[in-house]
């Protein structure tokens, strides 16, 4: 395996958390729902994932209780934010709180167990070509699950009916309630498939990236997983791009200090958050207006009678 | 109800008990003891051993002792943090980071009933003590096995964040390892932070990939280890035996054992004999302990054994001069030997090292 | 049957009134039940989580002391998001005044100065938090470039920038190479206002900031205009404000404040500069702007509230021996009960016998 296919390797198994995280909170957001939470649901899809695992002795089923994990914290959101209205930022950011703390109860017994990872998938004959075999076709499960999402995602959105009043119920509430759309049954299903992508997120970081339990394990990309569905402007691919660059872009400086280059670590550091700013920036000007977000974003839903 | 105002009176009674002695210390027979800890007990790091230093003194001196852990606290909650266990009670508090030395040295005049420790902090005070484990003593162990079991001759560093402690261990590791071939050479990764296990595994891969062959990590977790396992390469465990997370990979683990001490300290303050100590615990001190070496030839073992030995028993000390910076300046030469508090404040790397000071 | 919720045109003032005491009441009774649950005596539980924080002087002073921070940066943060411009990196602004003002600390130190450095530094930590805040705001007139992305990103930015000043040029000389600043002299400290408690001058600012934006945001143009945007931005157009310039400004008003938190943090309770110089008040001062209703008096509640809930937090590891995340988990359910009862106040629920979707 040469440098640079090791290079790209790594750098796809960083993005995929960010990558299924960021697709689910993208649906999410486009029925125009702004659940804040993700770090909280993928924190949570990480312990119970790995809990699961070791108590049953199968990863299936770690995998299972994380996507339900993370579907059950989304589904207390959606309760408050549907059900009662309630403000949608402030509920989502104390879903961060709750799914922090929780995942702290649930692991607490777990911390310092160990268990192997879940292998990678060699697809026959096409792992041994080179370079493409190594790269597309020698990865974990979770790696072809996310491209199949963004694609299934993709379709959905942009193909399907059931696609098309998804986001009309994200631009327009009122008008798709109107219709006779069922606003709130809509948003609920959105919200549970961003709550279950997060937890499937979750459980890639403890059962294939780093299989063990710390708490507060997921760090942080929960938020930059955010950051992603707006860079991506809302759009399944270019969520894919962002994803990819932004892990990337974290690689590229970890080998850039490995290779010694003469600059303070915190600089190297921080260019994977300068240079997304300035791509985004790019992108911006390349096409002037831009993509804002669903009309309805974060607004409550209260139906007239 | 009755919980508060009996902690709030216990907390009334002891600070009236400080005022009459002063911090003369008294025999008491028993004892609440607060943890304050930077990271959270689940960290499987740093706090994680701290919490555990803690159990430890509670099995060791039984219903004489009664501790509180307080976990994850800020730098600027702090203060408060220390008062309420001051107000609850508590006459002996751990503040188990650097970030916590100079928040201990102005609350320690503050409360002078009662008694402090800091770890990893370099200054003492009356009622101040400060402690802490030789880890680079391990980490010249770690230098020299590396040394025989790299092919590539490079042994990969996933570093933490550039103090004193980090760079003096990557000082130590190299000197470890030029004891057996001068021609090792060290790539480090800084992560900027204490636990991120995704990321320390990054950082391993991006070294791995760059063919270092044996990974040492400062991070506690077991993610780089558990990479060096994956890839069929060698690494060394950190704060606990990790021998279980990497049974192929696994050379030896640095073990942090700080139960004892605390066990040590709560008696003092039980027994009245307490004093504001300068405790840096070695090998020899059971402060931290090297696991047992696995995946080792018999020859290998022996070496390593013997090193580690040597170093417990002082005979061997890993900061005898002379002493070269990375830019060729001298900083000891030969015939002296590193003060504890030149070791404490070491911000350079040492020439050979051809890695940039972050 | 079938329940069915609607916006109440105007809330009766009985309810106004009555729903904070049931809002407490619920949460409170709640909360005796999660304490139950974890095997502690709820009576018990509920007086040192909520009553122990308020009991004497100290426990007063000290929620102030976290209070103030909270709800400095909500305050600017409401009027942002009154606006529709969604400044997620207060944290960030934060970590830039305090590095700021710090700067005039540290490089002052050592020397007697007059009692002019203290307002030199809230000023320049302001001035930072606004310049810093100033990034995302012209990133999204002259690009289009969303401010949630941008202002987030620059948090990271903002804590590595922190982490390599205190580890390079801001060392203290004399602190064994750790990644700390000096402790600032006592001039350069927030001068305390009690006796036995930690309550600093930062306090009384952080009150004449509320009311001082109560009167901003009802009395004068510009707090029409800020909410004329944010509410009818086709009508705010027509009356011919510049979306640009308000962009602008609130950013700039909350970066601004949340600057001036950070330095009045650095100044006040950690004397120095430190990479842990947050723990993240940027972002729960999100919380408390949308549960404070975005309305400066109503952030100042907030901001109290969940300064109580944090060192209840802290109340409950010490004295009832919860870990952490058990009081975590409480913290995020108190957030919740207490939203539905906002929801509860905004909205009516009625019963309806038979009525079709």
């Amino acid at each position: 395996m040469t440098l640079f296919e090791a290079i790209i390797l790594t750098i796809i198994t960083a993005s995929t958390p960010l990558l299924i995280a960021a697709i689910g909170e993208l649906v999410v957001e486009r029925a125009g729902v702004l659940n804040l939470g993700v770090e909280g649901m993928m924190v949570i899809g990480a312990a119970a994932g790995i809990a699961a695992a070791i108590a049953t002795g199968s990863s299936t089923l770690g995998v299972l209780v994380a996507v339900l994990a993370g579907m059950a914290l989304s589904l207390v959101f959606a309760a408050l934010v549907l059900g009662l209205a309630a403000n949608q930022v402030a509920a989502g950011l104390a879903l961060a709180i709750l799914g922090l703390g929780l995942s702290g109860v649930i692991g607490a017994p777990f911390v310092g167990v160990q268990r192997a990872g879940i292998g990678k998938i060699e697809v026959p004959l096409l792992s041994d070509i080179p370079f493409i075999g190594p790269v597309l076709f020698h990865q974990d499960p979770f790696v072809y699950a996310s491209v199949a999402l963004v694609i299934g995602v993709w379709w959905f959105l942009t193909r399907s009916r059931a696609g098309l009043v998804l986001r009309a119920v994200g631009e327009n509430h009122a008008a798709a309630h109107a219709l006779g759309y069922p606003v709130r049954r809509i948003r609920l299903l959105a919200i549970l498939f961003g709550g279950g992508c997060a937890g499937l997120a979750g459980a890639y970081m403890s059962l294939v990236l780093t299989p063990f339990w710390t708490s507060g394990m997921t760090a942080g990309r929960g938020w930059i997983a955010l950051a992603i569905v707006v860079f991506a402007s809302w759009l399944p691919f270019r969520a894919m791009v962002g994803a990819y660059l932004f892990g990337a872009l974290t690689i590229l400086q970890l080998h850039a200090q490995s290779a010694g280059v003469p600059l303070p670590s915190q600089f190297l550091a921080a260019l994977p958050y300068l240079i997304t700013i300035l791509v985004l920036v790019l992108i911006m000007r390349a096409r002037r207006g831009g993509a804002a977000g669903p009309a309805s974003l974060g607004v409550p839903f209260v139906p007239d009678r | 109800m009755n919980i508060t105002r009996r902690h709030l009176m216990a907390g009334s009674a002891g600070l009236a008990g400080a005022a009459a002695f002063g911090h003369q210390a008294e025999a008491q027979s028993r004892l609440s003891v607060g943890v304050v800890l930077i990271g959270p007990v689940g960290d499987f790091g740093w706090s994680h051993m701290h919490d555990q230093g803690r159990r430890r003194m509670a099995e060791v001196l039984g219903d004489r002792v009664n501790a509180t852990t307080v976990e994850s606290v800020a730098p600027p909650d702090f203060d408060r943090v220390v008062t309420q266990l001051v107000r609850t009670g508590h006459r002996l508090i751990f503040t188990t980071s650097f970030s916590y030395f100079a928040p201990t040295q102005r609350m320690a005049p503050q409360h002078p009933g009662v008694f402090f420790e800091n770890a990893t902090g370099p200054t003492t005070l009356p009622n101040m003590a400060i402690y802490n484990a030789r880890f680079y003593e391990g980490r010249y162990v770690q230098g020299v096995i590396a040394a025989r079991k790299s092919r590539s001759k490079t042994i990969g560093y996933v570093a933490t964040f550039p103090v004193p402690e980090v760079i003096s261990a990557i000082n130590t590791v190299m000197r470890g390892a030029w004891s057996v071939d001068p021609s090792m050479k060290v790539r480090v990764v800084w992560v900027n932070a204490w636990s991120n296990p995704a990321r320390e595994a990054d950082a391993a891969r991006a070294l791995i990939d760059q063919g270092c062959d044996v990974l040492c990590s400062h991070t506690d977790g077991p993610a780089p280890l558990q990479l060096a396992e994956q890839r069929g390469i060698f690494g060394f465990g950190q704060a606990s035996d990790m021998t279980r997370f990497a049974p192929r990979a696994h050379l030896t683990s640095s073990v942090n054992n700080w139960g004892d001490y605390y066990a040590d300290r709560a008696k003092a303050v039980l027994d009245g004999t307490w004093r504001p100590t300068d405790t840096w615990g070695g090998l020899g001190s059971g402060m931290f302990r090297m696991a047992p070496f696995t995946n080792m030839t018999p020859e290998e073992v022996s070496e390593a054994t013997r090193i580690r030995d040597a170093i417990a028993a002082g005979t061997l000390h890993p900061f005898d001069g002379p002493i070269t910076r990375q830019d060729g300046t001298v900083v000891i030469p030969a015939g002296r030997r590193l003060t504890d508090d030149e070791i404490r404040a070491q911000n350079y790397f040492y020439q050979g090292i051809d890695v940039a000071m972050p | 049957m079938k329940l069915v919720m609607e916006r109440r045109t105007e809330t009766p003032i009985s309810l106004m009134l009555i729903s904070p005491l049931i809002a407490v009441a619920l949460t409170m009774i709640s909360a005796a039940i999660m304490f139950a649950l974890l095997g502690k005596d709820p009576v018990a539980a509920l007086s040192t989580y909520f009553l122990d924080p308020l009991s004497d002087s100290w426990g007063l002073q000290e929620v102030a002391v976290k209070a103030t921070p909270l709800v400095l940066i909500a305050v600017g943060l409401a009027v942002c998001y009154r606006a529709k411009v969604w400044n997620i990196g207060a944290e960030g602004q934060f970590l830039f005044g305090a590095m700021a003002g710090g700067y005039v600390a540290i490089i002052t130190h050592g020397s007697t100065q007059g009692p002019w450095l203290l307002p030199v530094m809230l000023l320049a930590g302001a001035m930072a938090g606004a310049c810093f805040a100033l990034i995302p705001a012209i990133l999204r007139i002259r690009f289009g470039a969303n401010e949630i992305l941008t202002s987030l990103m620059l948090v990271y930015v903002a804590e590595l920038l922190l982490d390599f000043l205190v580890r390079g040029p801001w060392r203290d000389p004399a602190g064994f190479n750790m990644p700390n600043s000096v402790v600032f002299e006592a001039e350069a400290t927030l001068p305390l206002l009690m006796a036995g408690g930690r309550l600093n001058i930062g306090t009384p600012i952080m009150i004449a900031v509320v009311l001082g934006f109560m009167l901003l945001m009802g009395r004068t143009l510009k707090g029409f205009e800020i909410r004329l945007v944010g509410e009818a931005p086709r009508a705010a157009r027509f009356a011919g404000f510049s979306e640009a310039r308000l962009i602008i400004t609130v950013f700039m008003i909350s970066g601004a404040l949340a600057g001036l938190a950070g330095v009045l943090e650095a100044a006040g309770t950690i004397k120095q500069l430190q990479p842990g110089l947050s723990p993240g008040y940027g972002f729960t001062a999100i919380i408390v702007a949308f549960l404070g209703r975005l309305n400066p008096i109503g952030c100042l509640f907030a901001g109290v509230f969940i300064a109580i809930t944090f060192i209840g937090g802290e109340n409950a590891q010490i004295m009832l021996r919860l870990p952490l995340d058990a009081t975590r988990v409480l913290q995020g359910l108190l957030l919740f009960f207490v939203l539905t009862c906002d929801s509860l106040l905004l909205y009516r629920f009625r019963l309806i016998r038979g009525a079709a979707a």
